[in-house]
């Protein structure tokens, strides 16, 4: 039984002036220092004992971290240390990134929203990460600045397991680009969680879907959940399958079926394996069906 | 006290709150927030790992050398035991651990962070004992024993332990014949429930800062509902003269039964007894809150129940596993409620039933808002919704047709005071548009509407007592003492509107004086029971009686009047004879001046009053049969309106209706705010909550995995509905309220789920993930 | 373990502050400031008992650094009223009803304030969306909201 800490343990705080003194120090003292953003899981993990680390360096307000822009061409950066509640409340993001303010309206509470990050939540690759999937469907890269300059991680392959990522020690997530999404794009991110707001997902399922005139439906349908295996999941096969068939019912059902039988939950405290795999069915179906119908009034 | 009102100006008006403006502007004063200075230490508590265990070896030597550390205690120091009512525990565990989370030895530092590594610096050696992790195979045979020494416990009259086993009370009920009953019967239901362990969740957690002096003095800060019991328990299982014991209770920040009885505070105490001179403060941290403090301790009720063809219930068979965890704080007491209220507010002729606290590796049972109520009617009022659909009758009519009224004669021989839960029953179906079939907000989605009853007594030793003292001021304001605390539910409110009323003085005029503080205020036994407005309020009411009499005394004697003739109405003495007036304050503090300066009348007033249920009786411990088993019962009934979402099991509760009969609302406002309060608490319970113990393991010991309702989990229409059929022994005929509008929430959620869903689902709590899944085996979902 | 000196503004008053490492705001508020009205009832950003305003928008003060409030400017709740004279949300709050052992009330205050704020006349779902991260566990919430909506004008 873990008996956390009443407060934080003793641990210094670092903030270098510069990206080089910063990498340098993390790399220099790999596991027991670590880049230091909004903190909301930081906090709790140095309390819980499950984080040791002697070190955090604050790496907010280092180049192209504070700040967040839209660019008609490029599309959204958002810098590292920018508070997803900064983010959600771009007019920019509403319209053309609707399903990651969307997604962000679900994350714990507006308090914490004002610390916690969207690039935090990325490089803390929880499997529940409400953000994660929109992040992903919108084709979203990660600029990290490391030992050898800076480089660019696409999220499609960036998580390899549980708060396991493509980052190595010494590494700095600087910040994340969303291009534009396609004409017509419409999304939906359902979450099935114990209260209405502000829980982990038990299961979240986030569906990005737009007009392509080269699919034989018509449309790309991009599919992306949470909570129901070791990293945020793709399904390539129901995404195929939607982009192949005439969109309907029957289609949409087929989908979420591959869905269900693509994800690996476990049991844990908050639901089952089980009721799991069957909110993944139903909640694609629902999300699905919602963002099919959008796609069909905007026609 | 049944006298007769000649007018009532602030009885029964919703005053503000006396405690509120320093509420709202951060000046109230907690525990927390009592700055010590720069002596204060800090105490962390090693605490058990495993849930059963002989103790091998402590070593704290490694511990005692870290710098900054200045004391480690251990159970060693302390050989005495403490409790409530069955005295069975140590402030530290001394031979055998006995649940996780149990306190092994304390350390008190310069810091937080130095305790903690400190913690880790002492040694335990354990050698693990298999566990009893469920109360039916506690009670069996089979099942280790986790007292041996039950035996010798020390234990009041009104609890029957039973050495040899890890039952620490059973209470029984035997009333007329249940065997010869059953074939009489038209329709009979049969089933077990399970209720889990619930948290309290107060936002302010447990704190107790401790400092002892060089000449025996010790005082304790403390967020406390019990400043009184805690000086007395406390002071004899450490050796302490109570009188050399001093609690000092400021504000509580959520209380709902945790910080009832003695909780953690008596380990500061502990530590500051080695290390006389300095303050020594205990702060838990949310999951100790959660992991290591008293539960609501778990149920496991078999029902057996029936009724002849028109309805009418003959016989009720109640057995009862209370899961009362390592030791018996509250829970030997949760089980005896739990006993003679078995048969909820219904009048049944036939009733067997045998309430069982057992020992188990779990957390020790507590009290929680309810004292064993709501567990229960989850219960007795789902076996009665199933009945009633047995029978064929409508639920509401059932429950018209079996409630108990005035003159009944209960299971345990008490006969009832007049009651008004027929009133409330149909408030609350009146309200829900009971028998109108609403319309889903969607396809996919069933709406269903469930009612349930509830009734609850004072749960307390038959002598619990109230005192109060009433101090008239210079400027004729007056200053109320008294040793029940405000946790929230606005007892000072309702203190200062009784003491105003009575003495005949503004509302404005008089003061609640706080923070308790036993060496100042005046006896209470414990804030707890929902039995302040009632007991504390008739002593209040007796103290200003006093204060009034010596005011009109001394008047009358300077008016050469008959004290009878004189009154005392807003501030004012007023003769009704000779129609001359004289403000208090002219009186109360400095007398009255004879005439040609021929001396003095009267000096300094002083009003004490005190209050004690004189009435209540033994049960016999065979039958549990006695003239009366409790002071009163308050009633009342609460509905629900909901809906399912058939894609996910999950539940939005529309609109929840209570109805209670409080006798009289003292404060109507305030009736209404615990009714909705107590009702959310509740609902809360009946759809997320749950302390998920796996061998004796709580897996859910944060926020994050114990989720209580929030703001948008609520529902949006809370509907309140007072009723008052007067208490004959109550201040203006008020009885409590605090406790129960908590207690019929899962029963109604689960009768309004069955109404949506037409199957049943029995057991707390109802998750998204228990009502898909069981539409799932049901075949009304894939 | 570091020290840091850091300067910054509490409900409008300049203060210069020694603060270790690993002290948080809320700590720092109630230890090295004497604020307690500022609640600690969990550290870990849950209950929301600990909620202030830094620069302008609420936080959890357990779930940010001390050392990172180096010019920052803290509303807490003791620094709603002013000049005596209640925030009309803490008249509201008085009138409806939505305090009972007050504990959460600080917090609740704050978001509420801060509600109001950014968004002066919020929908109802937007008031409970904008308190949910503020557990009460007294009141049932209905009366907080209706006291936001009373300083609203959407009552």
């Amino acid at each position: 039984m873990q008996n956390p800490h009443p407060g934080l343990p003793e641990i210094e705080y670092i903030k270098p002036a510069s990206l080089e003194e910063a990498s340098k120090f993390l790399a220099a003292h790999a596991g027991e220092a670590r880049p230091f953003l909004g903190g909301t899981d930081t906090f709790v993990r140095l309390r819980d004992g499950a984080w040791k680390d002697k070190y955090l360096v604050d790496v907010k307000g280092l180049d192209g971290t504070a700040q967040v822009s839209f660019d008609p061409e490029k599309g959204l950066t958002i810098g590292a240390g920018v508070a997803m509640n900064r983010v959600e409340a771009m007019p920019e993001v509403r319209e053309h990134y609707p399903l990651l303010a969307e997604a962000i309206r679900t994350v714990a509470s507006y308090q914490l929203r004002n610390r916690a990050t969207i690039v935090g939540n990325i490089c803390n690759a929880s499997p529940a990460g409400d953000t994660i999937g929109a992040c992903m469907l919108y084709g979203g890269v990660l600029k990290v600045f490391g030992a050898d300059g800076v480089r660019e991680e696409p999220l499609d392959t960036f998580f390899k397991g549980p708060g396991k990522t493509n980052l190595k020690p010494g590494d700095i997530a600087l910040s994340l680009t969303l291009p534009l999404p396609p004409r017509g794009h419409v999304g939906r991110y359902i979450k099935v969680a114990r209260n209405k707001l502000g829980d982990l997902a038990i299961v979240g399922v986030s569906v990005l879907a737009y007009p392509d005139a080269t699919l034989a439906s018509g449309y790309r349908f991009l599919i992306a959940l949470a909570s129901v295996a070791p990293v945020p999941l793709r399904v390539p096969a129901a995404e195929k399958v939607l982009a192949e068939k005439t969109i309907d019912e029957a289609t949409i059902a087929e989908a979420a079926q591959i869905a269900m039988d693509s994800c690996s939950p476990i049991d844990d405290v908050r639901g089952s394996a089980q009721y799991r795999k069957l909110m993944v069915r139903n909640m694609t179906r629902r999300a699905l069906t919602e963002v099919w119908q959008k796609l069909t009034q905007a026609a | 006290m049944a006298v007769a009102e000649k007018q009532q100006t602030v009885i029964g008006a919703s005053v503000p709150r006396l405690d509120v403006r320093e509420k709202v502007t951060g000046a109230a004063v907690y525990a927390d927030d009592i700055q010590f200075g720069p002596g204060l230490l800090h105490c962390r508590v090693k605490r058990s790992p495993i849930p059963h265990g002989i103790i091998k070896r402590i070593d704290t030597s490694k511990a005692e050398k870290l710098p900054g550390v200045k004391v480690v205690v251990t159970g060693a120091d302390f050989p005495d035991r403490i409790g409530l009512y069955l005295k069975d525990r140590h402030i530290f565990a001394r031979d055998r651990v006995r649940f996780i989370g149990e306190p092994v030895a304390a350390v008190a530092a310069v810091t937080e962070e130095i305790a903690e590594k400190a913690l880790e610096l002492i040694e335990v050696e354990y050698e693990e004992l298999p566990g009893v992790f469920d109360p039916v195979y506690g009670a069996s045979p089979e099942a280790p024993l986790l007292h041996p020494e039950l035996g010798t416990y020390e234990y009041p009259n009104f609890i029957f332990p039973k050495p040899g086993t890890n039952i620490a009370n059973h209470f029984k009920i035997r009333k007329g014949d249940t065997e010869a009953a059953w074939p009489q019967c038209a329709a009979i239901v049969e089933h077990t429930f399970r209720i889990p362990h619930v948290q309290h969740v107060p936002i302010e957690p447990h704190v107790a800062v401790a400092k002892a002096e060089e000449n025996g003095q010790v005082t304790l800060w403390a967020s406390t509902q019990s400043p009184f019991a805690q000086r007395a328990l406390i002071a004899k299982a450490l050796h302490i003269p109570e009188s050399k014991l001093r609690v000092i209770a400021p504000f509580v920040g959520g209380g709902f039964g945790c910080k009832a009885g003695v909780t953690m505070e008596a380990i500061p105490v502990a530590v500051a007894l080695k290390l006389p001179g300095y303050p020594i403060k205990l702060r838990l941290t949310r999951e100790e809150e959660f992991y290591t403090n008293f539960v609501r301790q778990g149920l496991v009720i078999k029902i057996k129940v029936g009724c002849d063809k028109d309805g009418n219930l003959l016989a009720l068979e109640n057995t009862m596993y209370w899961d009362g965890g390592a030791y018996t704080e509250y829970g030997v007491n949760v089980t005896r409620a739990g006993g003679y209220s078995s048969t909820g507010p219904y009048d049944i002729p036939n009733v067997k039933t045998d309430s069982m606290c057992v020992y188990t590796n779990h957390p020790v049972g507590g009290a929680y808002r309810g004292f064993g109520m709501a567990e229960l009617h989850t219960g007795i009022d789902q076996a009665m919704d199933m009945l009633a659909e047995k029978i064929g009758m409508d639920r509401v009519e059932f429950f018209k047709k079996n409630c108990i009224r005035g003159g009944d004669v209960l299971a345990t021989g008490m006969v009832i005071h007049d009651v008004g839960i027929e009133d409330c029953i149909d408030a609350v179906a009146r309200d829900l548009n009971w028998g109108v079939k609403e319309k889903p907000s969607g396809p996919n989605k069933v709406r269903g509407k469930g009612i349930a009853l509830a009734w609850k007594a004072p749960a307390m030793p038959p002598n619990a007592g109230s005192s109060a003292i009433v101090k008239l001021n210079a400027d004729g304001t007056v200053d109320v003492s008294v040793g029940g605390q405000e946790i929230g539910q606005g007892t000072f409110t309702v203190m200062a509107q009784i003491a105003a009323e009575t003495l005949g003085v503004p509302y404005e005029n008089v003061r609640v004086t706080g923070p308790i503080d036993t060496r100042y205020s005046p006896y209470e036994w414990q804030t707890v029971a929902s039995r302040l407005t009632w007991s504390m309020g008739n002593a209040v009411r007796n103290a200003a009686l006093d204060a009034r009499q010596k005011v009109l005394n001394v008047v009358a004697e300077a008016w050469q009047q008959d004290p009878k003739e004189l009154d005392i109405k807003n501030g004012y003495v007023i003769s009704y004879r000779t129609e001359d007036t004289m403000p208090l304050k002219d009186v109360v503090v400095y007398g009255i001046p004879k005439p040609n300066d021929q001396g003095w009348i009267g000096g300094p007033i002083v009003g004490t009053g005190s209050f004690m249920p004189t009435y209540v009786t033994g049960l016999d411990p065979e039958t549990g049969q006695g003239d009366r088993a409790v002071v009163h019962y308050t009633t009342g009934a609460q509905g629900v309106d909901l809906e399912v979402d058939l894609e996910t099991g999950q539940i939005t509760i529309l609109k929840a209706v209570s109805a209670f009969d409080v006798g009289k609302a003292i404060n109507p406002e305030l009736v209404k705010q615990q009714m909705e309060g107590g009702m959310v608490q509740g609902l809360s319970s009946a759809l997320f909550e749950e302390c998920k113990l796996e061998k004796g393991v709580m897996r859910n010991p944060s926020f994050v995995d114990y989720r209580i309702a929030t703001a948008i989990d609520v529902p949006p229409i809370m509907d309140t509905f007072i009723i008052e059929h007067a208490q004959d022994d109550g201040p203006f005929g008020a009885r409590g309220i605090g406790e129960h509008p908590l207690v019929p929430s899962i029963a109604a959620v689960a009768s309004a789920l069955h109404d949506a869903l037409g199957i049943r689902i029995t057991n707390p709590p109802f998750s998204a993930e228990k009502v898909y899944l069981a539409l799932v085996e049901a075949g009304l979902a894939k | 373990m570091g020290y840091h000196r850091i300067t910054l503004t509490v409900n409008g008053v300049m203060e210069l502050v020694d603060v270790p490492s690993n002290m948080t705001l809320l700590q720092m508020l109630r230890e090295k400031l004497g604020l307690t009205g500022t609640k600690n009832g969990c550290a870990s950003g849950e209950c929301g008992a600990c909620t202030v305003m830094l620069n302008g928008e609420p936080v959890n003060s357990c779930m940010v650094l001390a050392v990172e409030c180096d010019g920052a400017d803290v509303v807490t709740v003791e620094g709603l009223a002013k000049n005596g004279q209640l925030d009309p949300l803490q008249e509201a709050i008085i009138e409806t009803g939505g305090v009972q052992c007050g504990f959460c009330t600080p917090g609740i205050l704050i978001s509420s304030r801060a509600l109001l704020n950014r968004k002066p006349k919020p929908t109802e779902f937007e008031i409970r969306e904008a308190i949910s991260g503020n557990l009460c566990r007294c009141t049932g919430y209905n009366r907080i909201v209706e006291a936001v909506k009373k300083v609203a004008g959407t009552e």
